[in-house]
C-alpha cells in the first residue's frame, strides 16, 4: 500500500487577519486626533526672589515695535563686543524681518555661547502669532529660557 | 477549515478560497467566473492603514476644545500639551476653566484655581503652571491681562497653545 505524501506548505488563513485590522483602523480612527497641538512654554518672573540673589547670566532682551522693527540688546556678558549689544532690525512690509532676526540670534550665540535668556517685550498691539514666531526662532538657536513682559 | 464551512456554498466561496490561503505551490485552481477579489493586496493597504494611523495616534487626546473661529499661532519647535489649567481668549473674551472673567475677576480666578490645588495636594509646592489658548491674531494688550493675572496670582509658568508646524 503506497504511503499518502504529507504537503510541507503550510496555510495561513487571512480572514482572521483582516478582521483584526479592520477593528484597529476603526479604533485608531475614531481615536485620531488630527490637530496636532502643543505648546510654547514661557517661564516667567513673579517678584518672589530678592534682586541680589538671582544668578546674573548673559541675556537678550527683544524689543518689538509697532512698525515690525526688532531692537536687541544683549546684557550681562562680556564676549559681545560693545558695539554688537545693541542691534536694530528694519521691518519688511510692515513685518518683522524673520530671517535677519534669526541670522542676527545665531550670530550672538556664537559670540556668547551662555546666552540661554531670551525676554521679549511686545507693545499693545503686536499679533499674539509674531510674539511666538520670535519664541519659535530663540528656540530655534538653542535658547531655552524665554520670557514675555508685561505692557 | 474553508472548504467544510459554509462559505464554500456560497457564491464567493471559490473566490475566497483561491485567494485568502496562501499555498505558494498548491494546485492550480479553476477560475471562477463570480467577482474575483484579492485579499492579500487589501490586506497590504490595511497594514499601510494601520501603520499610518499608529504613527499619528497621540496618547495626550483632545486637551483642548478649539472653537470653529479659533485659529492657533503655528510654531516649529512645540513641547507635547499637557494638561493644566486653561484660561482663553475667545471672540475677545476671558475664560479660566470655561467660566468667564474679566480683567479684574481673573486673578481671584486663578487664586481660587490655586486654593483648590493646595486642598487636595496638601505640602506639594503649588507648580503655578497654566495653559493659555488664544487666536493667532490677537493683540498683546489683551494677551497682557492674562500675563498680569497669572503674576499677581504666583502662575510663573506659561504655556501657549500652539500648532504645529
Amino acid at each position: 500500500m503506497r504511503n499518502k505524501k504529507k504537503h510541507l506548505d503550510f496555510e495561513v488563513n487571512l480572514i482572521p487577519c483582516i478582521d483584526l485590522l479592520s477593528v484597529c483602523i476603526c479604533f485608531l480612527l475614531l481615536t485620531a486626533v488630527w490637530l496636532n497641538v502643543g505648546s510654547m512654554n514661557v517661564k516667567q518672573a513673579i517678584g518672589g526672589q530678592a534682586q541680589a540673589d538671582t544668578v546674573k547670566s548673559p541675556l537678550v532682551w527683544i524689543r518689538m515695535t509697532a512698525t515690525g522693527d526688532v531692537n536687541l540688546e544683549v546684557q550681562e556678558t562680556n564676549n559681545v563686543p560693545v558695539a554688537q549689544r545693541k542691534i536694530h532690525l528694519d521691518q519688511v512690509n510692515n513685518q518683522v524681518n524673520w530671517e535677519q532676526l534669526e541670522t542676527t540670534v545665531a550670530s550672538l550665540r556664537v559670540l556668547e555661547p551662555a546666552l540661554n535668556t531670551g525676554l521679549i517685550l511686545p507693545v499693545a498691539t503686536t499679533a499674539y502669532e509674531d510674539i511666538i514666531a520670535v519664541m519659535d526662532k530663540l528656540k530655534k538657536n538653542g535658547m531655552t529660557d524665554l520670557g514675555v513682559s508685561p505692557l | 477549515m474553508i472548504s467544510e464551512g459554509v462559505l464554500n456554498q456560497s457564491l464567493l466561496g471559490g473566490v475566497i478560497q483561491n485567494h485568502s490561503i496562501l499555498n505558494p505551490h498548491g494546485e492550480q485552481h479553476k477560475r471562477n467566473l463570480a467577482l474575483d477579489l484579492l485579499l492579500t493586496a487589501l490586506i497590504d493597504a490595511f497594514s499601510i492603514l494601520v501603520i499610518f494611523l499608529l504613527m499619528s495616534f497621540s496618547s495626550t487626546g483632545d486637551i483642548l476644545f478649539i472653537s470653529k473661529n479659533m485659529e492657533l499661532p503655528k510654531a516649529k519647535l512645540a513641547d507635547a500639551l499637557e494638561r493644566n489649567p486653561i484660561i482663553k481668549i475667545d471672540e475677545g473674551k476671558l475664560f479660566v476653566e470655561d467660566k468667564e472673567v474679566t480683567a479684574d475677576t481673573i486673578t481671584e480666578s486663578l487664586l481660587d484655581l490655586r486654593k483648590t490645588y493646595t486642598d487636595l495636594h496638601p505640602g506639594e509646592a503649588f507648580p503655578g503652571i497654566a495653559t493659555i489658548q488664544a487666536d493667532r491674531r490677537i493683540k498683546y494688550e489683551l494677551l497682557n491681562q492674562i500675563i498680569l493675572g497669572m503674576n499677581q496670582a504666583g502662575y510663573s509658568d506659561i504655556k501657549f497653545a500652539v500648532t504645529s508646524k
